[in-house]
């Protein structure tokens, strides 16, 4: 090919240059509007980075708060949070995933199925302080389970259930409707065609929606102070099960607006330092999903 | 056999393995708690919820009660009087920690609920103070001038008509309340207001440190919060006379304890019927010097004076 530097292949009139600066602005504004998004969370993370610092230990993890909650460490709040993320997981995602296959495999367009997927669309636009306060009503009242990590935990199942639903849909959605008809067309059925074809391709997306819930069931507030986390509860250094099940535990995300709000005298460093094991966390987690995907992704067959 | 096809196969698995697990988790729970070091006691707990005044002061006891006596576990929540109280009315917590005095109809369904008549125990007192900034060149005010500051209807709301002039231009009086469900707020409407409903536009705040510390953010502001939560060097806590004319009394433990001071209260925590057992126990040990010492650590008053300082 005859190799023309760029600029001769083109009459470059006033009217091209016009275009051209226009194009380079253009992409100059959008690009400073992008890099915007990233200055926040920059900011974020090093102020709170920068200000937790002296706590920032392994000692912090695995100590309890002391002398009213000025000193110490979060290791109540940490373990609660986990019991509660664990717990109302392991609620919502089999429920979730199972009703997702049934709305998305088997529903047909009929009015039940339509008052179904309207149900999950407004539950999960429902606000968390809403979820709360059903908690409080469903499950510390008329079930009588009392202010409880069961409590709380099944008001954050009923939260995540929604959003679990919906993207397990999608993930099962974005299985090609050719893979089904050749497995029905040899004679499987749909519970077949499931197990062997859908869920095996889906995984991946499954998983992922279920783990991005953790994030969210571990950052929430409302919901779980209502129904069955303390202010403080004492616990042994570095227990691994501290809490019945019908007890109430702390949280971090409790933790973390009592001790800025409520408490005199707390060691300044202490509040950051848990905002940056809960966003630790959160990161962590996500992490974890995104590996997973990334993994699950690469052995997909098409 | 298709390779994503085992992997969902192992997947499955791991997910039932896992809630194995955690049922497993939950059942042997019970267990572990009796082989703790209690010494062979059972492990108790004791739900305890209510006045965000008191919340620190009940976090406190549950720490050292717990180091006394490690088969006990206190759980100790806030949201304010109104919450425990109705916590307590419906029979789902064992102490409710108040800073008003429980209601007639609060009393009348408690006995309807739970068929228990709640009893009472003082456990201490609290001063309300009155904060401004620190560079408020204010020092005292009076019981009327407060209701005519934070009451409906009433005709102070700039610094000038007390006669003082305030710093940075910041004229206007800036008033820092509290939400409406803690006892804080009930009780300075029904102690400094006469029971007259707070004028509107006030900052309503959710915790009685948030007060304090607006307050030391903010010139031109005066709110009222407990004794306990003065931050010196940042606030101002003002001298009040129950009268104009009068003199004006400044917050601290000798003059609450003194009846002195006008806008004191008590520290209350509820149990239904007469408690029993490991709860009557730790209620009785919040009455020795021990946890009495609790209180005074925590800046309110304790029961008796002359309690041995820590």
């Amino acid at each position: 090919m005859n190799a023309l530097p760029a600029s001769s292949r083109f009459t470059e009139t006033p009217a091209v240059r016009r275009k051209l600066r226009q194009e380079a602005l253009a992409k100059w504004i959008f690009c400073a509007m992008a890099a915007a998004m990233v200055v926040p969370l920059l900011l974020i993370v090093g102020y709170l980075v920068v200000r937790a610092a002296p706590s920032l230990n392994l000692e912090f993890l695995l100590e309890v708060p002391k002398r009213g909650m000025t000193e110490g460490g979060i290791w109540p709040a940490l373990i609660g949070t986990l019991y509660l993320v664990f717990i109302s997981l392991a609620v919502s995602a089999p429920i979730g995933i199972l009703a997702a296959v049934y709305l998305n495999e088997y529903a047909r367009d009929n009015w039940f199925n339509r008052v179904i997927n309207l149900a999950v669309i407004n539950l999960a636009g429902v606000p968390s302080i809403v979820h709360a306060l059903f908690g409080l009503g469903a499950f510390v009242y008329a079930a009588r389970f009392g202010y409880s990590i069961i409590s709380a935990s099944l008001t954050l199942a009923i939260m995540t259930l929604p959003v679990i639903i919906a993207s397990t849909r999608e993930a099962l959605a974005s299985v090609p409707r050719s893979f089904r008809e050749a497995c029905w067309n040899v004679g499987a059925t749909r519970w077949q065609t499931i197990k062997a074809i859908v869920l095996p391709n889906s995984i991946s997306g499954i998983l992922t929606g279920v783990i991005l819930q953790v994030s969210r069931a571990a950052g929430e507030t409302a919901p779980v102070m209502f129904t069955g986390v303390v202010f403080f509860k004492s616990v042994e250094r570095g227990d691994l099960l501290p809490y019945y099940l019908n007890e109430q535990c702390m949280a971090l995300s409790m933790h973390l607006y009592t001790i800025s709000t409520q408490v005199p005298g707390v060691q300044p460093s202490i509040p950051f330092a848990t905002a940056v094991v809960l966003l630790a966390l959160v990161v962590i987690v996500n992490a974890t999903a995104i590996s997973l995907r990334v993994y699950l992704r690469s052995r997909k067959k098409w | 056999m298709h390779p994503s096809l085992a992997l969902s196969r192992s997947f499955f698995a791991a997910v039932i393995v896992a809630s194995g697990a955690l049922a497993f988790l939950a059942g042997c729970k019970p267990k572990s708690g009796d082989t703790s070091a209690s010494g062979g006691k059972s492990r108790t707990t004791i739900q305890n919820k209510g006045s965000d005044t008191m919340v620190n002061v009940a976090q406190v006891w549950a720490e050292d009660y717990k180091k006394l006596h490690p088969h006990v576990d206190v759980e100790v929540s806030g949201g304010g009087s109104g919450v425990g109280l109705a916590a307590l009315t419906k029979g789902t917590i064992d102490l409710a920690n108040a800073s008003r005095d429980m209601k007639a109809e609060e009393k009348a369904l408690a006995k309807k609920n739970t068929g228990k008549e709640p009893k009472e125990f003082v456990v201490g007192f609290d001063a309300l103070a009155v904060y401004v900034h620190k560079d408020n060149p204010i020092t005292e005010i009076n019981h009327a001038q407060l209701t005519d500051i934070f009451a409906e209807g009433g005709k102070i709301t700039k610094w000038s008509e007390l006669g003082v002039k305030v710093p940075a231009a910041h004229d206007l009086i800036i008033r820092v309340s509290r939400q409406s469900s803690s006892g804080t707020y009930e009780f300075f409407r029904e102690h400094v207001l006469s029971k007259k409903d707070f004028k509107l536009g006030s900052r309503d705040m959710n915790g009685s440190k948030e007060v304090v510390e607006l307050v030391a953010t903010t010139s031109g502001a005066i709110g009222y919060s407990g004794l306990g939560y003065n931050e010196p060097g940042k606030v101002k806590m003002l001298k009040v006379s129950p009268k104009a004319g009068e003199p004006a009394i400044a917050p601290s433990v000798a003059t609450t304890l003194s009846k002195q001071y006008p806008i004191a209260r008590p520290l209350l925590i509820y149990t239904l019927g007469e408690p029993t057992g490991e709860l009557k126990n730790y209620i009785d040990w919040i009455l020795t010097d021990a946890g009495q010492k609790v209180v005074e650590k925590s800046g309110y008053v304790p029961l008796r004076a002359g309690t041995p300082k820590p």
